[in-house]
């Protein structure tokens, strides 16, 4: 198994790859959009660079299915008119713990997403596909 | 030669326009990779020409309708040569029929060929390019994607879905420096035109100033002008090699 830190310098360096940014601006809690000017294609860009750099399939479902798949909760409790409700928000901030809590709250739209992604939350989720894939040899 | 050291993909590369444009990417300078769907001995026989005239080009099945089998395409060129530079999505069809006449199987086709098979092949492919961080997209349209034609209302569709699809691939992909632009030819001596100059060639050169068809070569040299770095800023645009086709 990988460590977090090998994790880190590899999800970085696609960044870098994809961004164009100088290395030591890609910091953990670095917001892709606002800090390193990311777009949603460069998403994208850096996804496509992970998955060839680990080996790995990032599921395109979105952050909002894999609550409603995880919980079993019904759509109208934490999504309506693409907003998050109450109960949505606090699913996303479970889902997305690098995320400072202020930033996800009722109202929040869904489309809006991408605009929360730092390089940890790159790192979270190369950590939790990775263990998905251990789990299932 | 413009194109030296670059590896083009040219979908639907056994017909007339499609070899004109393999051989043209060739004596650029450029590996071919002739993409075909049923023709293999067509496709094939594109290659040996190609080959003969000193150039690179291999043939490649893939049907463009279906998005795995250009995923599969797309990471067979990679492995073989390492880079995808250019792609041309010229595979296409016509089933004409008079719309109250068309079966909705002739409808169907005409679509998944023409305009879901651009789809897919750019979508296979835009990723590699983004690697890359360069690419180069051209679309064969038409102009009937503009004007119409009787008993084409599913081949002006498919083109015309085909000229708005390459605006916004455009913009989309201009920041990863990959350029999309469409080449709308006219009426070109090819197979597929031979039936409609038989039914109506005083009504089409009417319609053409230059008073004769357009030839697979002079649409192949734009192709190959807007796989250039000489295009470089040029995206986003249907460029119509037609004659000055009016009316």
């Amino acid at each position: 198994m990988i460590d977090e830190k090998e994790i880190f310098e590899k999800v970085r360096e696609s960044i870098v790859e994809a961004l164009g940014v100088d290395e030591e601006d890609v910091m953990p809690s670095a917001s892709l959009f606002e800090d390193l000017g990311a777009e949603s294609l460069d998403l994208l860009d850096i996804a496509f660079r992970i998955e060839k750099t680990f080996g790995i399939k990032i599921p395109r479902s979105g952050i909002q299915q894999d609550i409603l798949a995880a919980e079993g909760i019904k759509e109208e409790d934490v999504l309506i008119d693409g907003a998050f409700t109450a109960l949505g928000a606090q699913k996303l901030r479970e889902r997305m713990p690098e995320i400072d809590k202020d930033r996800i709250y009722a109202g929040f739209r869904v489309d809006d997403i991408p605009t929360l992604f730092t390089v940890q939350t790159f790192v979270n989720i190369v950590k939790q596909v990775l263990l998905e894939k251990a789990g299932a040899h | 030669m413009k194109l030296k050291d670059k590896v083009a993909i040219v979908t639907g590369a056994s017909g007339g326009i499609g070899k004109a444009i393999a051989m043209h990417l060739v004596a650029a300078g450029a590996a071919v990779v002739c993409n075909y769907c049923t023709n293999r001995q067509k496709a094939e026989a594109v290659v040996q020409a190609a080959r003969e005239a000193g150039g690179s080009a291999v043939s490649m099945q893939g049907d463009v309708r279906s998005f795995a089998e250009m995923e599969t395409m797309t990471a067979s060129v990679v492995a073989q040569f390492g880079r995808i530079d250019i792609l041309v999505n010229n595979a296409g069809i016509t089933r004409d029929e008079l719309l109250l006449s068309m079966s909705d199987k002739d409808w169907r086709d005409v679509i998944e060929t023409n305009l879901y098979g651009a789809f897919n092949s750019t979508k296979a492919v835009a990723q590699q390019m983004m690697f890359q961080k360069k690419g180069r997209i051209i679309n064969i349209s038409s102009v009937a994607g503009e004007r119409g034609g009787r008993g084409q209302t599913n081949y002006a569709a498919s083109k015309g879905g085909l000229n708005a699809f390459t605006r916004a691939a455009a913009i989309e992909l201009a920041p990863k420096n990959i350029t999309v632009n469409a080449v709308a030819p006219g009426v070109i001596e090819t197979e597929m035109s031979q039936e409609v100059m038989r039914r109506a060639k005083e009504t089409v050169m009417n319609h053409i100033p230059l008073k004769r068809l357009g030839t697979c070569d002079e649409v192949a040299s734009l192709v190959v002008f807007l796989a250039s770095d000489d295009a470089a800023y040029i995206t986003g645009q249907i460029i119509r090699v037609d004659g000055g086709f009016r009316g």
